[in-house]
């Protein structure tokens, strides 16, 4: 629990005093958000459907690149070598670099849900309260994804470019029960109407969260 | 050879021998190499996932080349179910492809195990990117279960032939019973050939590479002198 700690007070207090992710993670689904309005052109009609989507393509891709930066950073320098030289439970690095990762994305969602209200015409409300429970999990799960996926990506020659590769197909189950609930959520239906798909949302939580921390340690080894 | 021979039977079984089906005409023919074809694949990536759990246990080679040749083998067989469906699909539900849940699962499947191959095709042949390769054969093996579970919320269109949902089997026609059988054993064979002549090839290099690097370190020890 230390060892969980004190990583995860590194990669908080390295983000508070850069505040590099948070600020390139919100630039970019910013941007994300601008290209879907004018792609998606929203009618009246489909706005919440519309918005639950530019909201997750934003969260997919933003959440790809902090997962990258957040290993790049530490294979600088060797900072993973000693780590992994470190007598820390590679479940324990692994559950602080997952937590850091959620927590940046987690920031960066609140900012973008504003925009989205403000992009898609929709009403600042409950809505968007019942939102979060779709989007958290979801988050969740992603950077549990991620986290495992760009300690591999960023150990081979093609680096980031084979993150979105691996972690696109696995996520996509995820995103389907994700982009269902939050759809409900902004159409203004209680939250017991997406039990189901909030159902599935946990189910891969577990499965990502429970295998990354069991597979982790065999990314990081170094031969 | 046996696999010749029974690639043979079982042609001469699908266009020969078996009553065409009265519903769907010639086409449904097509069954008896899509349903093989499904089933190579799925049992190619289940052995994906076997040999990478082997491979972190035992940490041996010889798993990871398993893993590696029955996922090329696999990728392969996995495109033709989509292929032979898509032909199928196209005179019977009038379209190329649709989001239903069986064909979105096995999609899924495709890339999964696509991404594993871009993997190995861009990282080089290190006991480390062996490892990656374990790790993602084992990820996309334990998500398939869930995804099946997701999609399984859609109605689908895509019919339960083998076992029915009311729990028979819908081939009225013994001989449609015996030529899927004769397909199946036929594509089984391929199949392990094909795993068989990969699985040495990939072990012939990994002792190639062994010898190599021997080489070179008695080359390197011997310039020491």
């Amino acid at each position: 629990m230390g060892a969980f700690a004190a990583i995860l007070r590194k990669d908080l207090r390295l983000e508070i005093r850069s505040g590099q992710s948070t600020i390139a993670l919100f630039a970019l689904s910013l941007l994300i958000m601008v290209v879907l309005v004018f792609a998606l052109n929203p009618q009246p009609v489909d706005r919440a459907r519309d918005a639950a989507a530019a909201l997750w393509v934003a969260l997919v891709f933003a959440g790809m690149l902090g997962a990258t930066r957040s290993m790049i950073a530490e294979n600088e320098n060797g900072c993973m070598r000693a780590l992994t030289l470190s007598p820390i439970d590679p479940g324990a690095l692994y559950g602080a670099k997952l937590a850091a990762s959620f927590a940046f994305m987690a920031i960066v969602e609140v900012a973008a849900v504003v925009l989205i209200t403000l992009f898609f015409n929709l009403d600042f409300g409950g809505d968007l309260v019942r939102l979060a429970p779709s989007l958290m999990l979801g988050t969740l799960g992603f950077a549990a994804l991620a986290t495992l996926l760009a300690a591999i990506s960023s150990r081979t020659r093609a680096g980031d470019l084979l993150l979105p590769i691996l972690a696109i197909p696995l996520f996509i189950p995820a995103i389907i029960a994700g982009v269902k609930a939050s759809e409900a959520a902004l159409s203004g239906f209680p939250l017991a109407a997406a039990t189901q798909w909030l159902g599935i949302l946990v189910a891969f939580d577990v499965l990502f969260v429970t295998l990354g921390a069991l597979l982790f340690e065999h990314v990081i080894r170094e031969d | 050879m046996t696999t010749l021979i029974l690639m043979v039977v079982s042609l001469y079984g699908v266009f020969e021998w078996v009553p065409t089906e009265e519903d769907q005409g010639i086409v449904q023919r097509i069954f008896y190499f899509h349903v093989p074809c499904a089933w190579v694949a799925f049992a190619a990536f289940g052995i994906v996932a076997i040999a990478g759990m082997f491979y972190l246990w035992l940490k041996d080679q010889i798993w990871d080349d398993l893993g590696y040749a029955a996922a090329e083998i696999g990728m392969v067989f996995c495109t033709l179910v989509l292929i032979t469906g898509s032909l199928w699909a196209k005179p019977i539900w009038g379209t190329w492809w649709t989001w239903d849940s069986r064909l979105t699962t096995t999609f899924i499947l495709w890339l999964l195990y696509g991404g594993y191959l871009m993997l190995r095709a861009m990282a080089d042949d290190t006991p480390q990117v062996a490892r990656f390769g374990a790790v993602i054969g084992i990820f996309a093996a334990l998500d398939v279960p869930v995804v099946v579970l997701s999609v399984r919320l859609w109605r689908t269109i895509h019919p339960a032939v083998l076992i029915t949902r009311t729990g028979e089997h819908g081939l009225q026609d013994m001989r449609m019973v015996v030529t899927l059988l004769v397909s199946l054993t036929a594509f089984t064979a391929l199949f392990g050939w094909l795993l068989m002549l990969r699985f040495q090839q990939l072990r012939s290099r990994s002792r190639l590479s062994t010898i190599r690097r021997d080489v070179a370190l008695i080359e390197a020890a011997a310039g020491d002198y």
